[in-house]
């Protein structure tokens, strides 16, 4: 992972122990989030042992929450991308991408009979183009990328809608593709451990290493930190800053892409406002993002910051689910989503100025 | 532009040496009143009133364009606000969830409690207020960006208005505030009321946007807030107003969508209302970056939004291809702002 | 005649430094009185404790005969002194009359004013010389030296008795400097008190009535203008450096050879306009020119960042017009920003990525996968070679010192030897330290055989490492000295005394 906290220089005799775990909580994300996981399963897990919670809060559940936790992952690395690219970057088309590919997908895959290789190819090559188009505007003609992203959210979320007049296609092979979701067992040691939703393995640790290799492993994951730490030093660096940003926006394109497959099936059907019924998939993917690390200015970010931060709303929403009665729970969802994201911004606001150096 | 180089008198002037050319010329004291991208919009707007009024002639009825008038004027109010908060370099998407806790508070109180009008217009306006404020005091002080911040209220909000709601839909509303409604109590010579107060608002905003010193400062610290600090201008004063003052008209308009609609209100509404205003606010001319803008540009692009979604429906074309054409009119109007910057800062 | 600024017996220190040793002003009202000295002299302190930025440490200062002392900018402004600094504050949106006025409009009833903020407006805009229509533009229509002038109206606006000038000339054409000058002439003449800091010399004898000169920290004394020449200021201003030639150091012997760097007669519209330079491989050519001169963006053109709109640039014979730095770099040009925050550093990232940035193809495998072990070993090698203080190449570059960040910045230039490497401002911002060690670092580059071009506005740099100096006047190289010239005439020749400087 790319480093991106400060390391004190070492100390003689310097501050306490008590003070340096502190100091670490409060910079180092990932120990926060996982700290914070603890807590939070934890906590749940007592409420739910001395039955507060109207189910079981147990391996087993949270095992089976976690197929929200693929689509929102995925999406939350896209937009880290492209939030770490810098000068403002932001993606709040993400979720129509999805909805508009989704379309293309299961036209293709449900209704022109192609093979569902070929179908998830045309997803991916699809959303790549929706997210060039976001990558044009802000990289090329120097849009702020909050209202490219705006426009092309409007624009992708109607196409959606108008390609099918609005009817979801439930064809039967989109319907058989609901097995994607299914729980496996783990080989080997899987009967000692919970059934783990085949998405996991399918979608999201490919997604999530591909990924991590990108930002973490190669060149071009420099580059996207370059540009996005200091856009006029990697100028004079000799970097290609425009092609690096444009990158990142087919790149959350491409993950859209993938996200819509994964999502008809979980649907057992193509649904054109797939990422944009209720708030979308954008605003939840973004929040995640930002907990995990992301700094909305650009040039920070750790995928196992935004790793550990879906862990952490989707198991705090699967636990809110079982301890709230009927509808109250989505709503206490929004609740803690809400003030999650006003504690990770004043949170990021606070550790900024005071532990790292200059910016 | 040229610097004049004539060489100057050796004596120095005083206020009255001036030629009378020059205080001819000086008459036109402020920066123009409507800027090109309202001329444009204005335009726009009556070729597309033109052609649809041909194409479907249903268009030039009344009862076409008094419901669109009445479904622009929420969308415009709040747009007022957030013209401000946009021209102090801010941005607030937690508009919608706004909109949804003050109106089905609003509704709540008129069913459960029987309020009369002015008790739930003002209700509604210090409910709005209360909201906004949160907002500006986390972004005015706190020093936190504000646009991750109004994300998560927005969540707050949603969540306090689906409390408020418990999960039903809220039945039976009264017609207590039939004047800001679709009926004929809500209209005078035709047009909606809500319209009506809305245009008032917005002329007195575009009033003190342009003569009072706190607006003129509005300009200035979204030009350069280091620089307005500078130069006195209380700056996080100023900002918390702008998001204050936007919670507080997102409780009028709270009031309107609630009196225009039905006996029945459930909880999508508000859902997705700040990406409309801050498309009209952009399709207006305000600059996203601060620093500059105008109200009336906000009214303007709110029309043109409305009168799309309502031509498109009319010409029998699918609803939803009218948000392609916001898509597309945003990058438009935006597109053109960069241009208008790139020419002149061709230094 | 009572003064009206009066300092006596000022000194000022910063930590360990002593910005100020000693220093003694008196400005006369209706006077026009320049304050020069080399950059480090005090110069700016010293303009900062008049404007109430700082405050003294000891010394008095009385206005008008009455004894102040100012701890904030608002308390001299309150007495009416104003300043007006080379880069313009204001905003680009609103209008010159809004500019002006901001902060301390004028309102009637609630409103602004906007009658009575216009009649003053015209008629300071008659008083700085811009027309009267301009009034109502916005400031970001205006060209920079228009709207410098607006600045220079709003400090007037204030009422200004002192009004102090930073640099004014710096950015300005000819023509727009007469404009000032008769700025400046007008306001001595209805009793302002000009304070007037430039480094253009020759300019001072056009406007100034009387000139204060500092040295380390000291001022040495007031003469009336028409006491002294061009040359006599820059001995005062230079001291007993009169007599040594750089500071001793022996000339190196560079060998001969075809010229690798050659720069014909090149222009840069609205930049330079004549520049010619020669470089051989293992020569350390100076660059050295005021403010405003050019240099800076000389370098630029070079490395591809600017582009040129007349002249050639050779490399190694054959004539190159690199499009970006992109194109520089693959040529074997190097280049040193000279705005280390800005252009060159990658502040929270570790030192290892601000060495590599630019050198991803070769750190990698396949040009995709980045060599971490290679990279790590690069920035060890560098923290080696460059004697950078640091406890590993993991620390981040925002926490070090100034001369380690810019041996981090430099190291960034040297992974692949360049042919050509080119120095803008090499050690600004760096403490005497690490100045030594930067330039050790460079005569050992170029012992290598690279071909160093050093861009500077530090004249004791300029004359301590190059083998060939060249002067940059207004756009154009002038003049060549020898290693061995003497400070007091590099700096008469930059400032523009020709006449007056032994040939």
């Amino acid at each position: 992972m790319t480093a991106t906290q400060t390391r004190p220089a070492a100390t003689t005799g310097g501050p306490s122990p008590a003070r340096r775990a502190l100091r670490s909580l409060l910079t180092d994300r990932i120990v926060l989030l996982a700290v914070l996981l603890v807590a939070v399963v934890g906590w749940m897990s007592l409420l739910g042992a001395q039955g507060y919670l109207t189910g079981a809060y147990d391996a087993d559940y949270l095992s089976g929450a976690l197929v929200d936790a693929v689509p929102l992952a995925m999406l939350a690395l896209g937009e880290l991308v492209v939030i770490v690219s810098g000068r403002g970057g932001i993606d709040l088309s993400i979720g129509a991408i999805v909805s508009l590919t989704g379309m293309a997908f299961g036209i293709a895959y449900g209704r022109w009979g192609w093979s569902l290789a070929l179908s998830v190819v045309l997803a991916v090559v699809v959303g790549g183009l929706l997210g060039a188009v976001n990558g044009l505007m802000v990289a090329y003609l120097r849009f702020p990328a909050l209202i490219a992203t705006l426009a092309s959210y409007y624009a992708y979320k109607s196409l959606a809608l108008v390609v099918t007049d609005a009817t979801p296609i439930s064809d039967p092979r989109i319907g058989a593709l609901y097995s994607i979701t299914r729980s496996v067992e783990i080989p080997v040691v899987g009967s000692q451990l919970p059934d783990v939703p085949l998405g996991i393995f399918t979608f999201l640790i490919p997604a999530v290493l591909v990924t991590w290799l990108l930002v973490a492993r190669t060149t071009y994951g420099r580059r996207l930190f370059a540009i996005g730490t200091n856009d006029v030093a990697s100028e004079w660096s000799g970097l290609d800053v425009r092609r690096t940003r444009f990158a990142a926006y087919v790149i959350a394109g491409v993950v859209a892409g993938l996200v819509a497959v994964y999502i008809s099936g979980q649907f057992a059907s193509a649904r054109p406002d797939a990422g944009t019924s209720g708030n979308g998939l954008a605003l939840p993917a973004i929040t995640v993002a930002v907990l995990g690390g992301v700094a909305i200015t650009g040039g920070i970010g750790r995928v196992a910051g935004v790793v550990l931060a879906t862990l952490l709303i989707t198991w705090l929403d699967a636990g809110i689910l079982l301890a709230f009665e009927g509808n109250d729970g989505t709503q206490y969802q929004l609740l803690a989503l809400g003030l999650v994201l006003v504690f990770a911004a004043l949170l990021n606001g606070l550790t900024t100025r005071r532990f790292t150096g200059s910016r | 532009m040229t610097t004049s180089t004539e060489p100057s008198p050796s004596t120095p002037p005083t206020s009255t040496s001036l030629p009378p050319t020059a205080l001819k010329a000086a008459r036109r004291i402020l920066p123009p009143a409507v800027t090109g991208q309202e001329r444009v919009l204005v335009v726009i707007l009556v070729v597309l009133a033109v052609v649809l009024s041909v194409a479907t002639p249903a268009f030039r009825t009344a009862g076409s364009w008094q419901p669109l008038l009445s479904s622009v004027a929420p969308i415009a109010l709040m747009g007022v606000g957030m013209t401000m908060v946009i021209i102090a370099a801010g941005i607030d998407v937690s508009v919608g969830g706004a909109l949804m806790v003050t109106a089905v508070t609003t509704a709540k109180l008129l069913v459960d409690q029987g309020a009369s009008l002015p008790l739930a217009l003002l209700a509604a306006a210090a409910l709005g207020l209360v909201l906004g404020t949160v907002n500006g005091l986390l972004i005015a002080y706190g020093r936190v960006n504000a646009i991750i911040i109004t994300f998560g209220t927005a969540n707050l909000f949603q969540f306090l208005g689906r409390q408020i709601f418990a999960s039903q839909t809220v039945n039976g509303i009264p017609g207590t505030l039939e004047l800001f409604g679709r009926g004929e109590a809500g209209r005078t010579f035709g047009l909606p009321h809500s319209f009506l107060l809305t245009l008032l608002v917005a002329a007195a905003a575009w009033y003190w946007l342009r003569h009072s010193r706190p607006g003129r400062h509005l300009y200035a610290i979204g030009g350069d807030p280091t620089a307005a600090r500078l130069a006195g201008i209380r700056v996080q004063r100023l900002t918390l107003m702008t998001y204050a003052v936007t919670g507080l008209l997102v409780g009028v308009a709270a009031v309107f969508t609630v009196a225009s609609g039905t006996s029945t209100l459930d909880q999508s509404v508000g859902s997705g209302r700040e990406l409309a205003v801050i498309a009209a606010v952009v399709i207006g001319g305000t600059s996203i970056t601060g620093g500059r803008g105008s109200v009336l540009g906000t009214v303007l692009g709110a029309l043109l939004v409305q009168t799309v979604a309502s031509g498109t429906t009319q010409l029998g074309w699918p609803s939803q291809l009218s948000d392609f054409f916001v898509g597309v009119a945003i990058a438009i109007a935006v597109g053109a702002d960069l241009v208008r910057q790139r020419t002149r800062r061709a230094r | 005649m009572e003064a009206r600024l009066e300092l006596k017996g000022v000194s000022k220190r910063y930590g360990g430094v002593r910005a100020i040793r000693h220093a003694d002003l008196t400005v006369a009202p209706g006077t026009v009185h320049a304050v020069v000295g080399e950059n480090g002299a005090g110069k700016s302190t010293l303009i900062k404790i008049v404007a109430g930025a700082e405050s003294a440490d000891t010394g008095t200062m009385a206005f008008e005969g009455a004894p102040v002392s100012f701890s904030t900018t608002q308390d001299a402004l309150a007495h009416g002194i104003q300043t007006v600094y080379q880069e313009p504050q204001l905003f680009a949106e609103l209008t010159v009359s809004e500019n002006i006025f901001v902060g301390r409009e004028i309102v009637r009833g609630g409103r602004v004013d906007w009658a009575a903020q216009h009649a003053r407006v015209i008629e300071l805009l008659d008083t700085i010389g811009l027309p009267a229509r301009y009034a109502t533009r916005p400031v970001g229509d205006l060209s920079i030296a228009e709207q410098q002038q607006v600045s220079i109206a709003k400090a007037l606006a204030g009422n200004a008795k002192v009004l102090i000038l930073d640099e004014p000339s710096a950015i300005l054409t000819d023509a727009e400097i007469d404009v000032l000058f008769a700025v400046v002439r007008r306001l001595r003449d209805t009793g302002v008190s000009v304070i007037y800091i430039s480094h253009r010399l020759d300019e001072l004898f056009r406007i100034c009535d009387e000139v204060t000169v500092m040295r380390d920290g000291e001022t040495l004394g007031t003469w009336p203008i028409g006491e002294l020449t061009v040359r006599k200021v820059v001995e005062l201003m230079v001291g007993d450096a009169l007599q040594e030639g750089g500071d001793g150091s022996t000339a190196r012997s560079v060998p001969d050879g075809e010229p690798r760097l050659v720069l014909e007669s090149l222009a840069s519209e609205g930049h330079f306009d004549d520049v010619s330079v020669t470089v051989r491989p293992g020569e350390i050519v100076g660059l050295y020119g005021l403010v405003g001169s050019g240099v800076a963006e000389i370098a630029e053109v070079v490395y591809g960042m600017r582009q040129a709109t007349g002249g050639r640039i050779l490399l190694e014979g054959r004539e190159i017009s690199p499009k970006h730095p992109r194109a520089a770099q693959a040529l074997g040009i190097a280049l040193l920003p000279a705005n280390r925050k800005a252009q060159g550093m990658f502040a929270f990232q570790p030192i290892s990525f601000n060495i590599t940035v630019s050198h991803l193809p070769l750190m990698s495998r396949a040009r995709v996968w980045v060599d971490r072990r290679r990279e790590t070993q690069v920035a060890k090698d560098m923290i080696t070679r460059l004697a950078i203080k640091t406890p590993s190449e993991a620390q981040p570059i925002s926490m070090m010192s100034g001369g380690n960040a810019q041996k981090v910045v430099l190291a960034r230039q040297l992974v692949k030897r360049p042919r050509v490497l080119v120095l803008a401002e090499p050690t600004q911002g760096v403490d005497v330290g690490a100045k030594e060690e930067i330039h050790k670092i460079i005569t050992a580059l170029a012992d290598e055989g690279t071909a160093v071009l050093v861009a500077t506005s530090d004249l004791s740099e300029a004359l301590r490492i190059a083998d060939r100096l060249l002067i940059v006047r207004a756009g154009r190289t002038t003049r060549e000295f020898p290693p061995g010239a003497s400070q007091a005439d590099v700096l008469a020749a930059a400032a523009g005394a020709d006449e007056e400087v032994p040939a």
